[in-house]
């Protein structure tokens, strides 16, 4: 058994293409950190954010910010706490004040962590009120609840929604348009993505969200990362368009074999299908359930054994 | 399977019988000792720190990237033992799994503790100072608490000689704390929640009624996509439709069956610009994961 | 300045048609069809013929791991989903595991769930359909990624030290149910069938492989997860009320039988007719059409409006 087979499972063309892009992805890094000037373009929704936190500043007030449903916290939350740092950066210098509402107990810790040092890098920290931060609730329609509470109450002026958020997208774009607050949008979530936009002034869709940090700070970790990540999205055009070529062409002929549970079987003459190609069996592997490998067994008490009962439990 | 220290069988010095005081005694212990760590990473000096986070950061990434990259043991039954080192190592990840979820559940459960922390601080503040709304914070610290006391009560009861036969819909067995939850847990949580959703109806009504208008050539495209499908969904009109056409027999109008339409509007254009949206979004997390893992972001520092 | 407002025109006012008489017109059209039984014509989508021809070539005692992730917020589609579903599992006398990692109130849900219908097809007749004997439930884990990694991996791992009750007894470890019995991995179940509201499915996507994967899923959900059934990668989708509908209908009418529905691609699969096949979708059926004509109404007064305003600007 060669270390290939390891791979069946999983196939090692999926495994290779991410080790490609993860590479595509630090080289830039590592080009932008050597100072080479790299060009990212300009995304109309950004240039919005100062406009929303300065009519906030008019108005007299709050700014809302709400880094999605992410629990536990996860990349997506990461970077909508990265956008809304920027967010409560300008807000500290208008001296204006901020609201941030979290759904989960640790977006909430992190976004506290890093709101504070925000006003502290800016030497604001006096500006800074612990409760500006808050946790509502982690159930999805008491924390939407919540939230549309306090646009409602607080009569926010600007909203900014940005991470992962579901049903809840519509309840709080509408409650924030009853209440005329300019809002600035995005959910990693593409369903959730049309009704942001129906409601909202300013969205970003799809990737635009994870550029928005790099286009915002121009940091060039996150500048080389952008570029990365658009050579990657560059060889997976490519590799689509390849891919229905390919296929395309090949589909075209006969065959009197057939892989199936990674064997193949000779068959009657037919023409090709999908799932005879070469791009199919690469993406698709099919392992053969039947190979089996020469292993020593465990003794039965080196086995897990039953829970035993001793009063509690878990159900 | 191999025995981690996390793995609730066989007991060793790092767990315990499900329920027993062992159990509970060390589960205190480890709850003082990871305070204690906190302090100590508190009292750290700056640079170590952020050694410690970013080492601690780059081992958890570690495991989950070993998982994927490492080869996974092939056709394993549930008696192996390992063919040599390289299969040890495969196995021992692999066994992992439950181990490194209960470790992150166990984390969750702790910051669920701040969370709570961070809302009565806000909401006992109001009520002790009679700040204004005071009297919807009393509601939620009021509800916080029975709906947990109650929850836990009927739990309780569950768990007993005779919580097989109490049965999940109300009858003569249930005494009064299982009434009491399943009084607040469907009669109002799951209620008040249906409320919240059902909202949406609402919302998607006026936002649409706003939305689409067909002021430009795209908006126009856009409108009537969005007809066809919403008639297609309405089986009324999209069977009608479509058999009238049916019955026609005039091939080139198959082409405005509805059904059709619609397969092909969900399948051609929608599918393709889902999955289009689908590689940049995870791309760009892929990106940001990668960042995190190897402590790169430069997160909430500008300049 | 003049404080003297000229009178909307017509097409102005249809542009600006007061909120509250929207939601109320829309409150009428979704709760008075509830009263009226009227039976619709409807043509079940391919992703629905797939689902129940799957779940109808099940045997008597197959085993079934469903994740039911859906909570009484989203019962009016979810509910119908996992009614029917269960329906078609007890006649069957399939066995099912259930687990969630979407909601910790998910559990509860699916135990009333199951509880009402084994309990109303016991009364129309069909063998009773007992807790642990026939179903267990394994509850909530939190970590959603980790938790179907750890299905995928090491299913008896992850669901160690779970326990449920049997009737008229206190809480078991779950392996010594029969449901678990022979069950080493994911595999040995033939499908996991997902009831979802929220992104657990895509979270479950791309995690478990080892077994085929079905969703039933909202209305809003259904064009992200069609895009994995048209690839191939989903044996089965069911989404909305309409799919709940699509279940329903073909529970009683059959696929390719006579009278039944028709779909070359499948052999004859009988449903069960005269049995208890009405649920929330056909009662909500009509609903949605209601809502939906709504919508379109709604939509078409905006754009008349438009068209009479810009027709009024120009003369």
């Amino acid at each position: 058994m060669g270390i290939g087979d390891q791979y069946r499972d999983t196939g090692w063309f999926g495994i290779l293409f991410v080790i490609v892009i993860v590479a595509f992805i630090l080289f830039n890094i590592l080009r932008a950190k050597g100072g080479k000037e790299l060009f990212i373009r300009r995304i109309p929704g950004l240039n919005s954010i100062d406009e929303a936190v300065g009519r906030a500043t008019e108005l007299g007030k709050p700014v809302l910010m709400v880094p999605g449903m992410s629990d536990p916290i996860n990349a997506k939350a990461m970077q909508a706490i990265n956008i809304f740092s920027h967010v409560a950066r300008i807000a500290a210098r208008f001296a204006n004040p901020i609201l941030y509402c979290c759904s989960s107990a640790s977006v909430y810790t992190v976004s506290q962590e890093v709101i504070r040092d925000v006003y502290q890098q800016e030497g604001l920290a006096d500006r800074y009120d612990l409760d500006s931060v808050r946790f509502i609730s982690d159930r999805q329609f008491a924390f939407a609840a919540g939230v549309a509470g306090i646009l409602l109450r607080e009569q926010i002026a600007s909203c900014f929604f940005m991470g992962e958020f579901y049903a809840e997208s519509l309840i709080f774009a509408e409650t924030a348009n009853r209440v005329g607050a300019i809002q600035v949008a995005s959910s990693t979530e593409l369903t959730q993505t049309p009704f942001f936009i129906a409601a909202c002034d300013y969205v970003l869709i799809g990737d635009e969200f994870y550029a928005a940090s790099a286009y915002l700070t121009r940091q060039p970790v996150l500048v080389g990362s952008l570029v990365g990540q658009d050579w990657c999205k560059l060889a997976l055009v490519v590799f689509v368009a390849l891919g229905a070529i390919f296929n395309s062409v090949a589909m075209q002929g006969t065959t009197t074999q057939e892989w199936s549970k990674g064997k193949l079987k000779q068959i009657p003459k037919r023409s090709i299908q999908q799932g005879d190609t070469l791009l199919s069996r690469l993406l698709n592997p099919d392992p053969d359930p039947d190979i089996k490998v020469n292993r020593s067994k465990r003794r039965p008490d080196e086995l897990p054994q039953p829970v035993k009962d001793s009063g509690g439990g878990r159900a | 399977m191999l025995h981690l220290l996390l793995d609730l069988d066989p007991p060793t010095f790092f767990n315990g019988d499900n329920g027993s005081p062992a159990l509970i005694l060390k589960i205190v212990l480890a709850f003082l000792v990871g305070i204690g760590l906190i302090f100590a990473l508190m009292a750290a000096p700056l640079r170590l720190r952020r050694f410690i986070v970013v080492a601690v950061t780059f081992l958890s990434g570690l495991y989950y990237f070993l998982l994927w990259f490492f080869p996974a043991p092939i056709s394993r039954g549930p008696t192996d033992a390992p063919n040599g080192p390289l299969e040890s190592f495969s196995f021992l990840i692999a066994d992992a799994v439950p181990s490194v979820v209960n470790v992150s559940n166990i984390l969750s459960a702790v910051l669920i503790g701040l969370g709570i922390y961070s809302l009565l601080r806000i909401h006992l503040g109001r009520i002790v100072k009679q700040q204004k709304d005071w009297a919807f914070s009393l509601v939620l610290v009021v509800s916080l608490f029975t709906v947990a006391f109650f929850g836990y009560w009927d739990w309780i009861i569950r768990q007993g000689p005779t919580g097989g036969s109490l049965g999940a819909v109300p009858n003569d067995k249930w005494s009064f704390p299982l009434y009491a939850k399943d009084f607040f847990f469907e009669g109002f949580l799951q209620q008040m929640d249906s409320a919240m959703f059902s909202l949406i109806a609402f919302y998607i009504l006026s936002a649409a009624y706003r939305a689409f208008r067909a002021r430009s050539v795209e908006a126009t495209i856009l409108l009537l996509s969005a007809l066809i499908v919403i008639l297609a969904s309405m089986g009324l009109i999209q069977s009608n439709w479509d058999n009238t056409i049916d019955a026609t027999h005039i091939g080139f109008l198959k082409n405005i069956r509805l059904e059709d339409m619609r397969t092909w509007l969900n399948g051609t254009m929608q599918a393709a610009s889902i999955r289009g949206l689908d590689f940049g979004v995870g791309v760009g997390l892929l990106a940001m994961a990668l960042r995190l893992w190897l402590s790169l972001e430069p997160l909430g520092r500008e300049s | 300045m003049s404080d003297t407002v000229a009178p909307k025109s017509f097409g102005d006012k249809l542009q600006s048609l007061p909120r509250t008489w929207l939601f109320l017109i829309l409150l009428l059209a979704a709760s008075v069809p509830l009263f009226v039984p009227i039976a619709l014509p409807n043509a079940p989508s391919q992703s629905s013929e797939d689902f129940f021809a799957n779940v109808m070539s099940l045997k008597a005692g197959d085993k079934v791991l469903v994740a039911s992730d859906w909570t009484k917020s989203t019962r009016g589609e979810s509910g119908g989903e996992c009614e029917a579903l269960l329906r078609m599992l007890i006649r069957k006398k399939i066995k099912i595991a259930m687990y969630s990692s979407g909601d910790p109130q998910a559990p509860q849900v699916f135990r009333d769930t199951i509880g009402e219908i084994a309990k109303d097809e016991l009364d129309h007749g069909e063998a009773p359909y007992q807790q642990f004997q026939d179903y267990v439930v394994c509850g909530y884990f939190p970590n959603a990624e980790g938790t179907a990694l750890g299905i995928n991996n090491n299913l008896r791992g992850v669901f160690a030290g779970k326990k449920d009750s049997p009737p008229n007894g206190s809480p078991q470890d779950i392996f010594n149910s029969p449901v678990f019995q022979g069950v080493n991995s994911v595999s040995d179940f033939k499908y996991l069938i997902m009831i979802t509201a929220s992104n657990t499915e895509r979270v479950t996507f791309e995690r478990v492989k080892k077994t085929p994967l079905m969703f039933m899923v909202t209305g809003v959900m259904t064009p992200e997860d069609n895009v994995y059934y048209l690839s191939g990668q989903l044996k089965g989708l069911i989404g909305g009320v309409k799919g709940v509908f699509d279940l329903e209908q073909m529970m009683e009418k059959g696929l390719n039988v006579p009278g039944g529905v028709s779909a070359p691609r499948f052999g004859p699969v009988p449903g069960f007719p005269g049995k208890h096949n009405v649920g929330r979708g056909t009662s909500y059926y009509f609903a949605l059409h209601a809502c939906l004509a709504l919508l379109i109404l709604a939509i078409f007064a905006g754009n008349l409006g438009v068209w009479l305003s810009r027709r009024g600007a120009r003369s």
